[in-house]
């Protein structure tokens, strides 16, 4: 979808804030939230482009100004909603006031090692050869669908040239709809100055680009 | 999936926030007590994974990576040709991502990293990211102005550098490989590693200072 979080290339942000505290959380709550995310139960079907397009799905307003891990929590807030594990009241309150059961069980500190570690590969089996190779110049699809997708609209309808294969991926278009496929993925080289002409650009940007979002050029 | 489920997930956060605590604390609070009601959550777990992110997964396992590399010509080859595969087998670093690539900042070409349309980061070796990388100004501009994004970190680049910026869109991590600076000949590895900073590895920072190496 054609929404806010879709920030590469656009202008009147300021300045970035390199002066911040080199620390891994910055209040207490921070660290509990991020704690809850990683440690609770997910319900089948909430992989991670359903975590991802439930974010982009935030109000445009709020997904500016709220802090990033009030969002991580607001999207399972959301995704328990949607999957008719609690309602608004529930959360709002805290308390579990109907019979909407979790998916169980709740995950054992132990847990923590053995999750880092198996951590979900998202590379499959070769289905089909890749259609490019490393030279291959390729233009973006110029396509924009209401779902999730990872073609940033800076990118669309532009020519670059195939860096990388990089095997077979699951494709997050579909993914986040809750149907699997997979296909072949490339890291893409595009000309900065291609990109936002007249800018004295001389950068490359790279990005990893799946198959059906390219055409030969 | 249909205009009609897209209106729905809009509705049910823009329900949750007039509904929810206006302070993230509390909201925090409610989400935990209401999960553990649920049995989808064990308090003791968020403690482990706290701990685990504030004592021992952050940047010094990325930096323990860029030593070993700046000290074994071998694993270097190997961790830049896929570097997932080299780091398995490393105590702490070798289960921390599935699909790890690492890009080599030479005295031609310098490395940067973002992610425009979330905030992809290879945590388990670098811990959770800055505040400043998952923010607007840094995801808009780090792909059409890095020079000028490098320039407010303190790194000017000379014109005579090759800049490549790598926009985290698949599910593959990026972690920059910086260069070994000077006057570190002899060092061992933990030396090494204690002159690592966590913006060097994202491609914030350019050159390291010897400075800080612990002897």
């Amino acid at each position: 979808m054609d929404g806010i979080h879709d920030l590469g290339g656009r202008q009147g942000f300021g300045k970035v804030d390199t002066g911040e505290k080199e620390v891994a959380f910055h209040s207490d709550w921070e660290a509990r939230a991020y704690g809850i995310v990683r440690a609770m139960s997910k319900a089948p079907g909430w992989s991670l482009d359903k975590f991802r397009f439930t974010r982009e799905q935030i109000d445009p307003a709020d997904y500016l100004t709220r802090p990033y891990y009030d969002q991580w929590l607001q999207c399972y807030a959301a995704l328990m909603v949607g999957s008719g594990i609690a309602s608004v009241a529930e959360i709002a309150s805290g308390h579990s006031q109907s019979g909407l059961a979790g998916p169980g069980p709740a995950r054992g500190p132990d847990s923590v090692f053995e999750t880092q570690k198996s951590a979900a590969p998202f590379e499959r089996p070769q289905i089909t050869p890749p259609a490019f190779n490393a030279g291959s110049s390729v233009q973006t699809k110029s396509f924009a669908h209401g779902g999730h997708t990872r073609l940033p609209s800076y990118i669309r309808g532009h020519k670059g040239e195939v860096r990388h294969v990089r095997g077979t991926f699951v494709f997050p278009d579909d993914s986040a709809r809750g149907i699997e496929h997979a296909e072949p993925l490339y890291t893409v080289a595009f000309n900065a100055d291609d990109l936002w002409p007249g800018e004295g650009a001389s950068h490359l940007v790279l990005l990893d680009l799946w198959e059906s979002y390219l055409d030969p050029a | 999936m249909s205009d009609h489920e897209h209106k729905n997930t809009g509705d049910v956060h823009r329900e949750l926030h007039s509904h929810l605590p206006p302070e993230p604390a509390l909201r925090v609070r409610a989400m935990e007590s209401l999960l553990i009601e649920k049995g989808m959550l064990d308090p003791e777990t968020v403690d482990a994974w706290v701990e685990a992110y504030c004592e021992k997964i952050g940047p010094k396992c990325g930096a323990r990576i860029v030593a070993k590399a700046w000290s074994d010509a071998d694993f270097k080859a190997r961790l830049l040709e896929n570097g997932a595969e080299a780091v398995k087998g490393l105590d702490d670093a070798g289960w921390a991502v599935a699909h790890l690539r690492v890009i080599e900042n030479t005295p031609a070409i310098h490395n940067l990293v973002v992610c425009t349309l979330c905030s992809c980061y290879p945590h388990a070796i670098l811990g959770p990211p800055p505040n400043w990388y998952k923010m607007a100004a840094y995801r808009s501009r780090a792909v059409r102005d890095p020079r000028g994004v490098l320039k407010e970190f303190g790194v000017e680049l000379g014109g005579d550098i090759g800049l490549r910026v790598w926009d985290s869109t698949s599910e593959l991590r990026y972690l920059v490989l910086p260069g070994r600076p000077e006057g570190t000949g002899g060092w061992d590895e933990e030396r090494l590693a204690s002159i690592v900073t966590r913006n060097s590895m994202i491609g914030t920072q350019r050159d390291l200072s010897i400075d800080a190496g612990q002897a």
